[in-house]
């Protein structure tokens, strides 16, 4: 359950890179984001562990459809992906040169997470059960997303820096408990084009 | 379809098993010359590392998950704490090791089972700390090869063959000399760690782990 929360949050931050500027109040920011219609990204990703003397550094792609297709994809150093389209959500492994879907998939919980983050994708951010957020236009402008019980078992906080461009975030910061965190840049953000609709169907 | 596939699992787990189950005859060693006894702790760290390994898995029953495994260990004290964690970094699994004794700290499931962490407990110490005693014999070859034995608890045996050239296999094998854990180890070497690792294990579960160095440190 709470391996796709992290999901999740990981999906709507890229996903708020599709924001106006950060001078606009966060009404502004919420309408504005109901208008994404599609997006497209790279991520680099590092994580911080306390036992760890250096990140653990992972990349890959997302892309999104509204209202409910998902492409969440790392290329290294693990080959995953997960595949959302409409209710339908399958996770695969890249094993041995061929995809195969994984073991330890919650459906169920996977279910009701995506849930919540649809809520998130047309920007009904206050019908968000886990998560409280604080709109703060800087500069840097940044949200923080303060989860609410049980979830802040496993996240801590999260901070979403924006950037000076209008549109894309600089970096994402989910802290755990314990110290623990994960920092996700994103590049090469394309808000609203179009891409084969097979990227959500096959991995 | 469905019986196709479930079949074709079914004799890939067959072949796994029964790779991991042939006995392979042991060496009689006595002990060898002096100079010879470091090379047979050639293949394990002897300074405190950290390793982040890509791990995949294949079981006998079927199905497989792929994960990345992180080691932190401390060899002069037999401690190491390891990790998994999935793609997206969250950890699934979280414990220590230390002289024998394990302290799991985290398992999510379906790694929460006692058995796992056993298992995982056992295959990391396989790979990473060399048996405490003595090696019983050990022997270099003419072309530069090292084998080395050491007897285990209860008439297990370990059995280590190799060279940094050519790479190293570990064998362990339980009383009935039938081999129950297998390693092949390539390198290249990072500061002693082999860059490619293949477990098979047939006791008490039948998997196969192949794992691939991603980063380490120091």
């Amino acid at each position: 359950m709470k391996k796709f929360f992290f999901l999740s949050v990981l999906v709507t931050t890229c996903l708020l890179s599709g924001t106006p500027a950060p001078a606009q109040d966060w009404t502004s920011v919420k309408e504005a984001y109901r208008n994404i219609r599609s997006v497209k990204a790279d991520f680099f990703q590092k994580r911080f562990l306390q036992i760890l003397t250096k990140p653990l550094v992972s990349e890959g792609k997302l892309f999104f459809n509204t209202p409910d297709s998902l492409r969440w994809e790392y290329l290294s150093p693990l080959r995953n992906v997960m595949l959302q389209k409409g209710n339908t959500i399958q996770v695969y492994n890249l094993i041995e040169g061929k995809w195969k879907p994984e073991i330890t998939q919650a459906v169920e919980a996977r279910r009701m997470v995506l849930a919540e983050i649809s809520q998130w994708f047309q920007g009904r951010f206050n019908e968000s059960k886990t998560f409280k957020q604080d709109y703060s236009p800087g500069p840097p402008a940044r949200i923080t997303m303060v989860p609410g019980e049980g979830i802040n078992k496993f996240i801590q906080r999260i901070e979403i820096v924006l950037s000076k461009r209008p549109g894309v975030i600089d970096r994402v910061e989910i802290e755990e408990p314990g110290g623990s965190r994960t920092l996700i840049e994103f590049r090469n953000v394309e808000i609203n084009s179009s891409f084969s609709p097979e990227v959500f169907e096959k991995p | 379809m469905i019986w196709r596939k479930s079949l074709g699992i079914c004799f890939l787990g067959f072949l796994i098993l029964s790779a991991g189950c042939v006995p392979i005859s042991k060496t009689t060693l006595s002990p060898g010359s002096p100079e010879d006894l470091p090379r047979c702790y050639a293949i394990f760290p002897t300074e405190p590392w950290e390793s982040v390994h890509k791990i995949e898995a294949t079981f006998r029953r079927g199905g497989s998950f792929s994960l990345l495994g992180v080691t932190k260990g401390e060899p002069s004290e037999r401690r190491f704490e390891s990790l998994l964690l999935t793609p997206e970094g969250f950890i699934l699994f979280d414990a220590e090791f230390r002289d024998g004794e394990m302290a799991v700290r985290k398992a999510v499931a379906p790694f929460d089972s006692p058995a796992f962490a056993g298992g995982l407990m056992e295959d990391v110490s396989l790979l990473f700390l060399p048996p405490r005693v003595r090696p019983a014999g050990w022997e270099k070859k003419t072309d530069g090869m090292m084998i080395c034995t050491w007897e285990g608890p209860e008439d297990s045996d370990t059995e280590i063959k190799g060279s940094m050239e050519s790479g190293w296999r570990i064998l362990r094998r339980d009383k009935y000399r039938e081999v129950i854990k297998e390693v092949l180890l390539k390198g290249p070497f990072v500061n002693g760690l082999a860059s490619h690792v293949e477990l098979r294990t047939s006791e008490p579960a039948s998997y196969t782990l192949r794992m691939t160095l991603v980063q380490q440190s120091p």
